[in-house]
Order: structure tokens, then C-alpha cells, then sequence
């Protein structure tokens, strides 16, 4: 995307079923927002602006999309968009969204509605990319700012981007963290796509997983420090299971390399 | 004058006075490990210490380092001053200077580092000299570097009623003049009752390598299709904590760090790893290292062989760090064992 003669880049942010907590995060920037805002205008931002127009060249979507009429909306997103970024967990990967499928659409109605007269319309929930193609991904719950500045920089500059294929370890290790095993805590960093900086354990927290899975996770060799750590195959299922269902349980896309 | 002495109360004196002009970094306590960082306080220093979470190597060779600037539309790049401040590492083991000689090699190595020249130029060495074992986890007994040998300004030896400090470069003798310090008047003397404590204090390392330093590099000539790189890449989750703690691991990548207003922007290195999936990827997408196995495999031939074919030189130095750090078990010295085991069961 080159910015011809101060003609500006038009983003517009969209949300689907999700909290906005990473849209939130966007707040956060302040100055850096300011610096970003001579290159790009920002067309659609529920958070921030009440305006809305559909002449956009960058979409980033938020959330996953689950019903019918999700599928509809974001398709029309998709055809007026030059390029689609799915932003945060719930766009990229399904996030705890996808913990729904634990449950049969009835059961999970059962659970949430009992009892209310009008219950609100359910759907599947999945991840961006299972509806229409997307760009780039931008992962995390929440997303990172520091990431987030850095891909769309680089989205800007026409490189595109592509998030980190090794684990959060790695940025873990750089930071001379004490790992967690160190301290008998069990973290999915390992398996983890990196890009947060290590955002928990640099915190002292364990690393959820919240970026999704690797591209090529070790689990076994993941499964078999986690028991050695005295985890039942339950326990370590769910540990899994927090932010990556929707992949476990087979998407139709896995998610493209751009 | 090549040795000084020093009361042993007197070490945080010590540091205070080289405080004045340098910046001291030195081991402190992180929760229970250990890592190098700046110290306010000399007090703050933990001289009794076991291998720091990454090794000093960091000083030399920053996780994160600039490189140059580059404006838009433009092919050249700017000249990068590298402005170190004047740094004191102190209290850095054995194994970790002989780490920071493997790097020196490397990097001074044609094309020359300008980086890493202009950083190590910057730092004075000051070790100090291990006289009982960290854990269970080190080999410095088999690879040879549990005594001081080269590549410090200064060593400080423990023994027993006061501290020696060998002075060896003209920086050291430099610090040495420092009114803190005794004489050492028979210094023929003091260098013999060095050697005899350096032979003695053997008998409180155990060896733990099944093969010796001189057989080391045979057995990895004949271990390269053996059994125990599966066993290994099975185990290893390809986090990459072996390669990062390694103080002879010197890989980087690099990357640009555009500015906001996009008008040019900052090439930068950040550490990278063998271990890690599209580190053997090239263009194309054929990766010449997919499984763990040979990933691993690799790591241990970059220290026991290839290093060897190109410097002469073991790039293991016993620290440890690596099976310290490995949260999937995978330990340097079962798989050295193993191999040794398989290589002397052929015959
Ligand atoms: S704390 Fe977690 S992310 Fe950090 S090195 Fe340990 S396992 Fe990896
Ligand atoms: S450390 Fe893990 S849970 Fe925390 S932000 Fe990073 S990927 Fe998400
Ligand atoms: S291979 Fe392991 S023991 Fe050898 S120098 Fe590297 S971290 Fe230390």
C-alpha cells in the first residue's frame, strides 16, 4: 500500500462476537495512534468514533463469527476491503468462543437461556478465516500494541506481515525470565505462538496459550513435560483446549500463510 | 606485579572503587536463579553463584541490537556509533570467559564484527574462580575449563584466608595499582601455590562425561546417524532456551524497524535459534532441518564437531546452562554418555 501524494490509507474496524477488549487496546496507544493518524484515517471505531462508511481500504475484523447473518456482514466486508486483517484471538483462531463446542447448540442454549423468554439467536462460533480469506492475522487476548504497530507499519509498507512461528519461550528466554517450570507452574508457552513478548510470564503468569497453537506445535513432547508435572490427561486437554477448540476440533481453512 | 591480594571483607570496597569509572555488572540473585545485571550496591552481588540465567555473552552480543538507520528512498545506511559505556563484568566463571573467547573467535573471524569488536573492547573481565562444583549439571572437569586460563583482565581466587587477584592484561595491572590491595612479594611462590590448590581442589568435582576430552570429538564423528538424535527429538518442544542460554550461541537475525511517520527507520539483530521451525527454511520453502531430531543434532555438532573442523576449538564450555534450563529433560550429559556408550559398545 503506498500512501500516493497524502492520499491516506482508510481503515475501519469491525466486531463480532467478542468482549472489544482488543479494540480497547487500541485506546491505549495515544501518541503512537497520533503518529499512525497522518498515513491512515480511521473510518469505523465503535470504540472511539460514531460515524460509519463502507469506502475502506484495510478491515480489521474482530471477533469470531457465528451466525448467519455474521456470515453475511463480514462477506460484505471482505468484498469492500482491499486487504482483511482478523484481529485478536476470537478473529484468529476462535479463541474461548470456541469453547462452545464443548456443547451441542442446544445444550449451550440450555445452559446460558434457561428459563428467559427470549433467548438470543446462537450460531457456530469460528474464526474469521472459516467465512472469508484474511490477510493477516494479528493474534492475542488481548492483542499486543507493540505487535499490532509493528504489522500494520508493515502491512502499511506493502510487506505484509506474518506473525512469529516459533513459541512465546524464545521472547520469554530473552527477557531472562525464570521459567515457570522453574517454579513447578505448567505454561503453554512452548506450544504457543510467540509475538506478546512474553506478555504473562514476564509478569510472572503463566502463559494460556491465548496466541493459539504453533503452526507445528510439539505437543506430544508439550504432554509429556505436563504430565511429568503430575496432570491428568484432562486437566491437560483443557489446558489446550482454553483458546484453540475451534482448531482442535478441525476447521475447514487452517489458517493461510500470507 | 602480576598478583595482588585482597582481605576478604574488602571485596564490596573493591567494587565501589571500580564503580568511580565503570559500570559494574556482576551476578545478583533472581528469584532463585541467578542472571548478571547492573549493580547500585555491591552488596547486591551474589559471588557465590551457579550459572546466570543467560550467560554474559548478552553484553557482547545484545538480544536486541541496533545495527544502523536508513532514510526513505535511499540505499545507504548510516554509520552506527556504537557507544558503550566503559563495563566491568565481574565475578564471571571460568566456563563463561572461555565462552566469551569462543565468541571473540567468531566474531574477529573475516568479515570482522564492528558490533561486537566495539563492545568487547568496552569490557573489562574480571572472573572469579570456582572452587567447588555449581550442580549437577556442569562438564566444565571434562571440557577443560574449571582454571583460568586466557581471556580475563583480572582473576580472583579464594584461597582461604584472603583473595588473590591475578592481573592480566595492562587494564588489569592498571586496577591492581589500587591502594585496597596487598603485595604479593614471591610471586613464583604465589603462581606454584595456585597450581597445587588448582590440583587439589579436583577432588571436589566429580567427572561426569563417560568420555574424555581428547576422545570427544572421535565419538561425534561416529554418531551421526545414531540412535539418541530420535530420542532427543522426541523429547525437545523446539523452544529454543538451549540455544539462547548457550554462551557460545551466536546466531541473529535481522530486521527494520520502521519509524511512524514511515520516513526511514532502524536496522536491527535480535537472537535467533537452530532449534527453532524456518530457522533452515530458505526461499522456496525447503527446510534443511524439519525434524527435532536433527535440529538437536545439530546444536551438539556446532559444539563438538563443526567448531572443531573450523576453530580447532570445542564450542561447549560445561556450563550446563543448557540442561538447566531444558524444561522437557533433554540433558547434555545423558546424551554425550549415550553416545560414548554406543561408540565404545561398536568396538
Ligand atoms: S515461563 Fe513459559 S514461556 Fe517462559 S520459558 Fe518457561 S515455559 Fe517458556
Ligand atoms: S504469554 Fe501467552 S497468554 Fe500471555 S499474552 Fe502471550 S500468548 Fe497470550
Ligand atoms: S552446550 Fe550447554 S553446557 Fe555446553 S556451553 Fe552450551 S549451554 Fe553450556
Amino acid at each position: 500500500m503506498s500512501d500516493k501524494k497524502n492520499k491516506k490509507v482508510r481503515i475501519a474496524f469491525f466486531d463480532f462476537a467478542d468482549c472489544e477488549g482488543c479494540q480497547l487496546q487500541l485506546t491505549y496507544l495515544n501518541e503512537q495512534l497520533v503518529g499512525l493518524l497522518d498515513h491512515v484515517e480511521i473510518v469505523n471505531f465503535r470504540e472511539v468514533i460514531s460515524e460509519k462508511s463502507d469506502n475502506y481500504d484495510i478491515a480489521i475484523v474482530e471477533g469470531s463469527i457465528t451466525r448467519k447473518h455474521d456470515e453475511e456482514r463480514v462477506k460484505e466486508i471482505r468484498k469492500n476491503a482491499k486487504i482483511v486483517i482478523a484481529y485478536g484471538a476470537c478473529a484468529c483462531i476462535g479463541g474461548v468462543n470456541g469453547l462452545r463446542k464443548k456443547f451441542t447448540q442446544q445444550e449451550a442454549k440450555d445452559i446460558v437461556y434457561k428459563g428467559r423468554e427470549f433467548p438470543l439467536e446462537a450460531g457456530e462460533p469460528r474464526p474469521v478465516h472459516d467465512v472469508v480469506k484474511v490477510d493477516y492475522y494479528i493474534h492475542g487476548c488481548p492483542t499486543n500494541n507493540e505487535e499490532t504497530i509493528k504489522a500494520l507499519k508493515s502491512i502499511l509498507i506493502g510487506k505484509g506481515y506474518q506473525p512469529p512461528t516459533y513459541p512465546v519461550c524464545v521472547e520469554c528466554k530473552l527477557k531472562e525470565n525464570v521459567c515457570l517450570f522453574e517454579k513447578r507452574q505448567v505454561c503453554m508457552g512452548p506450544v504457543t505462538r510467540a509475538g506478546c513478548g512474553a506478555w504473562c510470564p514476564s509478569y510472572g503468569n503463566i502463559c494460556y496459550g491465548c496466541r493459539g497453537l504453533l503452526d507445528n506445535p510439539a505437543t506430544q513432547g508439550e504432554m509429556d513435560i505436563l504430565k511429568k508435572h503430575g496432570y491428568t490427561l484432562e486437566e491437560l486437554t483443557q489446558k489446550f483446549e482454553t483458546y484453540n477448540l475451534c482448531r482442535m476440533m478441525g476447521e475447514q481453512n487452517e489458517p493461510k500463510k500470507s | 606485579m602480576r598478583y595482588v591480594s585482597l582481605q576478604k571483607n574488602k571485596l564490596s570496597q573493591f567494587v565501589k572503587s571500580l564503580q568511580k569509572k565503570y559500570k559494574v555488572v556482576a551476578p545478583v540473585k533472581k528469584e532463585n536463579l541467578f542472571v548478571f545485571a547492573e549493580v547500585e550496591d555491591p552488596e547486591e552481588i551474589s559471588i557465590d553463584y551457579i550459572p546466570t540465567i543467560l550467560p554474559p555473552k548478552k553484553y557482547f552480543l545484545p538480544q536486541h541490537e541496533k545495527l544502523g538507520t536508513f532514510v526513505k528512498d535511499s540505499v545507504s545506511m548510516a554509520e552506527t556509533n556504537i557507544d558503550v559505556e566503559p563495563t566491568v563484568l565481574f565475578g564471571a566463571h571460568t566456563c563463561d570467559i572461555e565462552g566469551i573467547e569462543c565468541m571473540d573467535i567468531v566474531f574477529h573471524d573475516s568479515p570482522l564484527d564492528p558490533y561486537f569488536g566495539k563492545r568487547k573492547k568496552s569490557v573489562i573481565i574480571i572472573g572469579y574462580e570456582c572452587m567447588k562444583p555449581c550442580d549437577e549439571y556442569a562438564t566444565c572437569v571434562t571440557m577443560d575449563t574449571l582454571n583460568p586460563r586466557a581471556g580475563y583482565d583480572i582473576m580472583i581466587t579464594d584461597i582461604g584466608d584472603k583473595y588473590i587477584l591475578h592481573l592480566n592484561s595492562p587494564e588489569g595491572i592498571e586496577i591492581g595499582k589500587n591502594a585496597l590491595f596487598g603485595k604479593v612479594t614471591n610471586e613464583r611462590d604465589m603462581k606454584n601455590k595456585l597450581l597445587k590448590l588448582r590440583e587439589d581442589k579436583l577432588k571436589n568435582f566429580k567427572v561426569l562425561l563417560d568420555a574424555e576430552y581428547k576422545e570427544l570429538n572421535k565419538i561425534f564423528k561416529g554418531s551421526y546417524n545414531s540412535e539418541t538424535w530420535k530420542d532427543v527429538g522426541r523429547k525437545c518442544v523446539s523452544c529454543g532456551n538451549c540455544t539462547a542460554v548457550c554462551p557460545t550461541c551466536y546466531c541473529f537475525d535481522i530486521y527494520d524497524d520502521v519509524k511512524l511517520d514511515m520516513s526511514g527507520g532502524e536496522r536491527r539483530r535480535v537472537w535467533d535459534s537452530c532449534q527453532l521451525d524456518e530457522f533452515a527454511t530458505v526461499a522456496g520453502g525447503e527446510n534443511f532441518r524439519k525434524e527435532r531430531s536433527s535440529r538437536q543434532r545439530h546444536r551438539y555438532y556446532r559444539k563438538f564437531d563443526y567448531s572443531v573442523i573450523k576453530y580447532n576449538k570445542f564450542f561447549c564450555v560445561g556450563c550446563g546452562r543448557c540442561t538447566r534450563t531444558c524444561m522437557a529433560d533433554i540433558s547434555l550429559i545423558e546424551t554425550v554418555n549415550s553416545l560414548t556408550k554406543e561408540q565404545k559398545n561398536a568396538k
